[in-house]
């Protein structure tokens, strides 16, 4: 797992580890039973307060991501497909915020922005059919 | 210790140099467990605090106390707890690494062997090599390791990386995080005074702020993040009179300006947007931009 620390987003930092490891844990960066990398080198790594890991990790197990073996370290939870889709939903979400907020400051209205919206995905569903179409004999 | 008592306590500290106050009226209170940063200005009287702290000078007036102990009547009860790295660090030339190492820890209770072999492997020292032909990097190198291995609850380093090169500087934070960190984070306190700050950001909890001998800003260092906000809007033609309550220092270059809010982002941020800019735009600031921002608010925005 590589991990991004941005101290400009104004996101508590123990935050952006949980929000990266559910993140990774959702798109299957992360697959279920591989191990987290341990507290002290990726506080070193990342150059950050072991507590502040500590307090990640602590959370993420609260929220069932991930579960710590005795001895062994944290590692990715199996079975938390439901949690899953919330967390592809919520990421998608941010994306979408971020449009939102582009299509207020372009003045370009809901209906406009939505209308917009379906036909990317039209285009994009056409570009997969005829690469589909390209590849068949 | 009742795990409430803080670290270090400082109330309405007062240190008189002749005519000048070095310190004048500070107040100041660590916590046990995480790091505390100590920010200021050369000559913000950083190092005078910490000499208050060590017993190594005396307070004109107020109070210093370091874990619930005065540091002048309990001295040695105090030192036994603590480590100390100054900015410039003197060994006797005449012995060798080892020398230092044995020396060191003929004063202390507790040594960690472990964690010396670790270090002395980390940082390449040859422990037959004599004290004075060390580097400057070297000698902070062994004064850490003198400061980590007696496994101390509070490590006070005070400006620990000015003048070393980049590399020893990471080598040096890492060592803080990794080794002392190691064993019971939960009752390790790092006190880390330092002007270079941004090396420090991931590492701090929370900090304060001096100036002038007084403490001006003491925030957990995350709540500052969110607090402190630079705001930036571009319009679509040039705003006349445009007067944003709330916000602390300003740019304007025609179409656009540039703002830094302290807790009241939401706020501008509407007041901006109700003017229909064509970008508009906030991030947080670093702890070294909130430091400038409050020590010369008019300078941040460039």
């Amino acid at each position: 797992m590589r991990f991004q620390l941005n101290f400009k987003s104004g996101k508590p930092v123990y935050l952006q580890v949980v929000d990266q490891v559910k993140a990774a844990a959702a798109s299957g960066a992360a697959r279920p039973g591989e191990p987290l990398p341990s507290i002290r080198p990726l506080a070193e790594e990342l150059r950050v307060n072991r507590n502040t890991v500590a307090k990640a990790y602590t959370e993420l197990e609260n929220q069932g991501i991930i579960e710590t073996l005795a001895g062994k370290g944290c590692f990715v939870r199996a079975n938390n497909s439901r949690l899953k889709k919330d967390v592809r939903l919520e990421l998608l979400a941010q994306e979408i915020d971020d449009a939102v907020i582009q299509a207020h400051h372009l003045q370009v209205g809901k209906t406009e922005f939505l209308r917009l919206a379906e036909a990317r995905f039209d285009t994009f569903e056409q570009q997969r059919d005829v690469a589909k179409k390209a590849g068949e004999p | 210790m009742n795990p409430e008592t803080p670290v270090i306590a400082i109330d309405k500290l007062v240190r008189r140099f002749g005519r000048a106050d070095a310190v004048a009226g500070l107040d100041l209170r660590v916590r046990p467990g995480g790091c505390y940063g100590f920010f200021g200005r050369n000559g913000a009287g950083k190092t005078t605090t910490i000499k208050c702290l060590l017993n190594l000078l005396r307070p004109t007036s107020g109070e210093v106390k370091v874990f619930g102990l005065d540091p002048a009547r309990d001295e040695v009860a105090v030192k036994s707890r603590l480590a100390y790295v100054p900015d410039t660090v003197a060994f006797y030339p005449w012995m060798t690494v080892r020398d230092t190492l044995d020396y060191f820890a003929s004063f202390r209770q507790r040594w960690n062997e472990h964690t010396e072999r670790a270090l002395l492997d980390q940082f390449r020292l040859d422990v037959r090599q004599k004290a004075s032909h060390l580097s400057r990097g070297q000698r902070t190198q062994l004064a850490l390791i003198t400061a980590i291995c007696p496994e101390p609850e509070l490590l006070v380093l005070d400006e620990p990386t000015s003048g070393l090169d980049p590399i020893v500087r990471r080598e040096f934070i890492q060592t803080v995080i990794g080794a002392y960190q190691e064993g019971d984070p939960g009752r390790r306190t790092v006190f880390v005074s330092t002007h270079l700050i941004s090396e420090f950001e991931g590492l701090i909890d929370r900090f304060t702020i001096i100036e002038q001998g007084r403490d001006v800003l003491t925030l957990d260092a995350d709540t500052a993040r969110e607090r402190y906000q630079k705001i930036y809007a571009r319009f679509s033609d040039e705003q006349g009179s445009l007067d944003v309550p709330g916000a602390h220092a300003l740019r304007r270059q025609g179409r656009e300006i540039e703002v830094i809010v302290n807790g009241n982002a939401a706020l501008v941020l509407a007041r901006l947007k109700a003017l229909s800019p064509e970008t508009l735009t906030s991030e947080a600031l670093t702890l070294e931009e909130i430091f400038v921002a409050t020590l010369q608010p008019a300078s941040v925005v460039a």
